[in-house]
Formats: C-alpha cells, sequence, structure tokens
C-alpha cells in the first residue's frame, strides 16, 4: 500500500531532478514547458523505479502529470505493487 | 491529369473496393477502430461535405478538427465535391486555450481561404473575427476538447479589415493544399495538384512494389505530409487499408503501434527518425511481445536518418521479428508531394563515414546545425522520373561525396505555395528547385546531413527559429529583439530540441530571470506548440554578434552549449 507522502517526496525528487530545480507542488510542469511530451514516459519510468510499482500509462493523459499534485494523485490512483 | 479526372478515377478506385475495408480509424486506444470499406466512403464522404461545405466550388475550406472519423471523411468528401480542403495542424492539449485561439485568429485573418470547418466551441469563438464562414462541425468523443475552449467571449478581435481571398489563386487541377510550414505568421502550402498526386502515389507504388495486400499503420497526423500522403492517400490509391490513431494516444502509450500493425497484419510504417529511438527507449515498458517479422518495411521519414536510432530499433525489437534489412530510408518533402529517394526494399541502408567527405565549402559556414554522426545514413536513389543534384554556393554541381545544396527536379515537383498574399510561384530555374537542405551524392544514393536554413526539427516538425525569436520578444522583461532560438541535438531520442536565449532588459537580476524563463517556456509551448528543452535568460550583450553587428544564431549556440551545458568542443565550423 502505498504512502501519500512516500508518493509526493518521490514525485518531488523526481521533477526536481528532470528539470534541474525544486518546483511547488501545484506548478504546472507540462503546459508550462517545464517537461516536454516525450519526455513524459521517462518521468513515469522514474516514478516506478523509485517506488518499486508499475504505472500503467496507456489509459492516462498527459494531464495526469501536470503538477505533483496531478502525479501523487494519479499514482495513488493507477499504481500496482510490482 | 485535370482535377475531374482525378476525382473519376478516385471515385472509380473507392467503387473496386466497395466491400474491402480501407480505412480503420482508431479513436481512443481501448476501443475498436471504426471501420470504412470503400461503399462506406463513397456514401458518407460526399454526404458529408455536402452537409457543411458552405463554399464555391474549386474554393479553399479548412479543416481544424482532431483526430475523427469526420476529418478522413471531409477531406475526401470535398475532394470529391470540387472543393480544395487544407488540413489545419490540431493543437496538443498542453497548449494554452486562449493563446492559441488568439494566435490561430491572426493567421486566419490573413490566410485567403472561404470558409473554415471546426468544432462547435472554435466555430463561435472565431467565427467574429474571420472574413469567410465559419461552420460547426460535431465530433464524436471531443466534449472534453470543446470545454477546453470555452473562454470568455468575445475573443479579442484585431483591428483593421481582415485579408481577402484572391480568386483563381490556386492552379486550375489543385484537389487540395498541405501547409508545409511557419507556426505563428507564414502560414504557406502546397497545392497539390491531380497530376502531382497521380505521379507520386504511382512512383511510390512502383518503387515500393506495394500492392492491396498490403497496409499501413500511423499514428501520424494528417496534417503532415507523411501522415496524409504516404499514411493514408498511397494505401487508399492502391486499394490497401490504413489504420490511424492519434499521435498523443501513441505518446504514452508507445506499443499500439506495434498492436495494430500485428493485429491488422499492416506491412508498412513510416516514422520519423526520434520515433525510432523513442520506442527503443520504451521496450522495458511494453507489456505484452508482438509478431513484427511481416513488415515489409519501416521507413524512416522527415528528419535526418540516424544510424545509431536504427540500430536501437532492431536491437529492441529483434526478438518480436524486426531485421535490419527492414529498416528503411526515404528523403521526402511536400515541395515534391512526398517520396523524393526510397532506399530499396531487402536491403540495410548503405552507409557513408563522415570521415570520406569531401571538403565543406567556405560559403556554407552559415548552414544550420547538422545532426553529427559517425556515418551518414543513405536515403536512398531518387525515385523513378525524378533527378537530385547537389550544388555549391556558385551554381555548380558538387563531385561525389562533396556535401551542397540538394535541388530536385521531378514529374511530382510544385509550382509554388498558397500564403497570405494569395498562390506565390516558387522560383524554380531551368526545373531545379533548391530545397534548402544540405547533403551529399555518393555514387546513386542521397545522403542528407541537415538544413541550410535555420530550421529546427523536432520529433518531425518543423520548427522555424524567427517564429519562436518573435514570441519570446513580446515579453516585455526581455531586451527588443535580442532572442535567439535554434537547435540541439537529442542523442538519446535521435531528434533535436529546441533553446531559447533572451537577454533581460535593463540590470541582471537571478531571481527575475529565472520567473522570465518560466514564461518563456509556457508563452512558445502555447504559441508554438513545442515546449523549449532550454528557456535561458542571459544579461544584457551575452548574445553573440557577427562582425557585420548581426545576432549570429551559430555562435550563439555554440557559446550556449559551451558555456550553459558544458561541451567544450564544440565549434562553429
Amino acid at each position: 500500500m502505498l504512502n501519500p507522502n512516500q508518493v509526493r517526496k518521490a514525485a518531488q525528487e523526481v521533477v526536481a531532478e528532470m528539470i534541474g530545480k525544486k518546483v511547488g507542488d501545484a506548478d504546472y510542469l507540462i503546459s508550462s514547458g517545464l517537461i516536454d511530451s516525450l519526455s513524459i514516459l521517462k518521468l513515469i519510468g522514474n516514478l516506478e523505479n523509485r517506488l518499486s510499482v508499475t504505472i500503467p500509462a496507456g489509459d492516462l493523459q498527459p494531464d495526469d502529470f501536470e503538477s505533483v499534485d496531478f502525479i501523487t494523485d494519479t499514482v495513488l490512483r493507477v499504481a500496482r505493487s510490482r | 491529369m485535370d482535377a475531374q479526372s482525378f476525382r473519376e478515377l478516385l471515385l472509380s478506385r473507392l467503387q473496386q473496393n466497395r466491400d474491402r475495408v480501407l480505412l480503420r480509424i482508431l479513436l481512443s486506444p481501448g476501443a475498436e477502430p471504426v471501420e470504412l470499406t470503400g461503399a462506406d466512403i463513397l456514401s458518407r464522404a460526399p454526404e458529408l461535405a455536402r452537409r457543411y461545405q458552405a463554399a464555391a466550388e474549386s474554393s479553399v475550406v479548412l479543416l481544424l478538427l482532431p483526430h475523427s472519423v469526420e476529418l478522413f471523411l471531409l477531406h475526401f468528401g470535398l475532394i470529391l465535391e470540387g472543393r480544395l480542403p487544407a488540413i489545419l495542424a490540431w493543437p496538443t492539449n498542453r497548449i494554452d486555450p486562449e493563446k492559441y485561439q488568439r494566435n490561430l485568429l491572426h493567421q486566419l485573418r490573413h490566410l485567403p481561404a472561404d470558409q473554415l470547418i471546426t468544432l462547435p466551441r472554435l466555430a463561435t469563438n472565431l467565427a467574429g473575427g474571420v472574413h469567410f464562414p465559419v461552420t460547426e462541425c460535431r465530433v464524436e468523443n471531443a466534449r472534453q476538447l470543446e470545454e477546453s475552449f470555452r473562454i470568455p467571449l468575445p475573443l479579442e478581435v484585431p483591428e483593421g479589415e481582415p485579408a481577402r481571398p484572391r480568386a483563381g489563386d490556386t492552379p486550375a487541377d489543385a484537389i487540395f493544399l498541405q501547409f508545409s510550414g511557419g507556426t505563428t505568421g507564414a502560414q504557406k502550402a502546397v497545392a497539390v495538384t491531380a497530376s502531382l498526386l497521380a505521379a507520386q502515389l504511382e512512383s511510390l507504388r512502383r518503387c515500393l512494389a506495394f500492392t492491396a495486400e498490403d497496409g499501413v499503420a500511423s499514428w501520424l497526423p494528417l496534417y503532415h505530409d507523411m501522415g496524409l500522403i504516404a499514411c493514408l492517400w498511397f494505401p487508399l490509391w492502391c486499394g490497401a487499408p490504413s489504420l490511424h490513431f492519434s499521435a498523443n494516444d501513441w505518446l504514452l502509450n508507445p506499443e499500439l503501434l506495434f498492436r495494430c500493425l500485428d493485429r491488422y497484419r499492416a506491412t508498412f510504417c513510416w516514422l520519423p527518425n526520434f520515433a525510432f529511438s523513442y520506442l527503443a527507449a520504451q521496450r522495458g515498458r511494453m507489456k505484452q511481445s508482438y509478431s513484427l517479422g511481416h513488415v515489409r518495411a519501416w521507413i524512416n521519414c522527415s528528419e535526418p536518418v540516424r544510424l545509431r536510432s536504427f540500430r536501437e530499433f532492431a536491437e529492441a525489437f529483434a526478438p518480436w521479428g524486426v531485421t535490419v534489412e527492414s529498416l528503411q530510408a526515404s528523403y521526402a518533402m511536400a515541395e515534391n508531394i512526398f517520396a523524393v529517394t526510397q532506399t530499396p526494399l531487402g536491403l540495410q541502408p548503405r552507409t557513408f563515414p563522415r570521415s570520406r567527405l569531401r571538403h565543406r565549402a567556405a560559403a556554407f559556414q552559415e548552414t544550420a546545425f547538422d545532426l553529427l554522426d559517425d556515418v551518414y545514413v543513405s536515403s536512398g536513389p531518387v525515385l523513378e522520373g525524378m533527378s537530385v543534384r547537389v550544388v555549391n554556393p556558385q551554381g555548380e554541381v558538387c563531385a561525389d561525396a562533396e556535401p551542397g545544396n540538394i535541388q530536385l527536379r521531378t514529374e511530382c515537383l510544385f509550382s509554388g505555395y498558397w500564403t497570405s498574399g494569395g498562390f506565390i510561384t516558387e522560383s524554380i530555374v531551368n526545373g531545379w528547385y533548391s530545397t534548402g537542405d544540405y547533403g551529399f551524392l555518393a555514387g546513386e544514393d542521397l545522403y542528407v546531413i541537415g538544413r541550410l536554413k535555420d530550421i529546427i526539427i523536432v520529433g518531425g516538425q518543423n520548427i522555424f527559429p524567427e517564429d519562436v525569436e518573435l514570441v519570446v520578444n513580446s515579453i516585455d522583461s526581455i531586451y527588443p529583439g535580442r532572442v535567439v532560438a535554434f537547435g540541439i541535438n537529442d542523442e538519446q531520442y535521435g531528434t533535436e530540441r529546441l533553446a531559447v536565449v533572451a537577454e533581460l532588459r535593463g540590470e541582471f537580476d537571478a531571481g527575475k530571470a529565472e520567473a522570465v524563463e518560466r514564461r518563456v517556456h509556457q508563452l512558445v509551448l502555447s504559441t508554438i506548440g513545442i515546449a523549449p528543452r532550454y528557456a535561458a535568460v542571459v544579461p544584457e550583450r551575452w548574445i553573440v554578434k557577427s562582425t557585420a553587428g548581426k545576432i549570429s544564431r551559430r555562435d550563439t549556440r555554440v557559446r550556449f552549449l559551451r558555456e550553459r551545458l558544458n561541451q567544450p568542443q564544440v565549434t562553429a565550423g
């Protein structure tokens, strides 16, 4: 069972690594151009490794990864243990 | 062949295949595709066109619709009804709806079109600002897209009279228009005529030995020549089925392409170079295994072909039947309707070591940045009925393996662009068209190195640096005119990434610069549709000028790579 705080922390760290700086949890990542569309699957892969889960991306939309808040919700909703 | 003869031929081919599924349109990854036989297209396409068309015969009808059955049917229906459809790029769902619509309105006011067909809410928002009728077209599953265009009305309409269309602008045998570039101001389209299209499709059919038993699967959008000509028109012309889904669905679900190729036994797949690397990088995420040994050709097109991308793809998917012999390359452009060259099927494309290139002509120092590899991959010999030559800056034909400007003389060559100023004939000297691409011939094979023009190719999409610079220049805190956009190689995905450098006006403040960098990211994405990978707001006088006092994109790029990305080995030459 994933802990929301653990997921949020992982999301914050993965995002910060990818864009080279910390952002606020509500800051837009994709529509602001900080993360581009080709990098979304990389972000998902990094989250999976960090949390040891599988995130089925096939039915998700880029909007589901729009901010740390959204990422946290999405991971908690769809992630499955490996 | 005139337009009427072409329409009759198209009708007869649809009639011949009236019981055969020619089109499969997948509207969402989990759904079953909508299947259209020749008879379905024959009955539904003209009916839909008649329902929506509001412009006279031979007039230009813009189609601004998301991936949908209606988009496909209206394209064919309008052609069969004697109109000239032109498919506009549908925005990504990351774009800011309000800015997008303002930019769109600006573009539409300067296009000499006769009608726009789009989603109802967009139609409502745009109708007051353009000189032609805007018609609502309802599309299945578009409610969410419609919601995104819910903005406070009225949309601000720019002052001044919109441009008026000029009668009789396009060639008499034109059948549709294909946009070839320009994201903000400089929209231009190639007029695709009956004779050019028929010549291209027949030439490609002979070269690929393509038959009705083949098939195509594609996520490429129809506003791109590869999506429209290679993946839609070509199979349909040959009586073969094609399957289409949206690029957005593919990005987060790359294996959808393999699922479709496998399930529908599609034998051809056109992809831009980056997609080969992207698919290979996602191999570990793919849940199922697929049978791909039946795919006759994976054709790398629309970006310079990179050996590394091919190798990654072949290694990743060899267990599923992908062979190096099935990896092919083509050099294509909308100005030639589509393909100019094609590597022979069943053979690995030839390569040419970079070290064996003859000298690079001094006058090409302003060449945009080529994609560096140890070897260049051949794009193949020219198609039947076409000629290619490479010339130096003096206009002299280059020797074998000597790079220069690629020129074409072909039976598919366009005659001009349809632009805001009407139809403008392109300068073609003695039948030769200068492509602006930089490359060389070695034996019969053409090798494309990069661009002479400053075009950035991001994921197969052409971005004009001037467009990006214009947008960024509108930010108040930026020193006016001191903005440079350029491309940077992305080794991982075998494409380019967009970089923007802009000078902060007044005393430099790091906090303020960071805030402006965010603004640059957001503004470029919302108006151009591509997120810059790098946005650097720098102090005044950081951007490099030439000795003549002109801003140098090339030297600024070199400085950026050295100082910001720590690549000291980069040189301007």
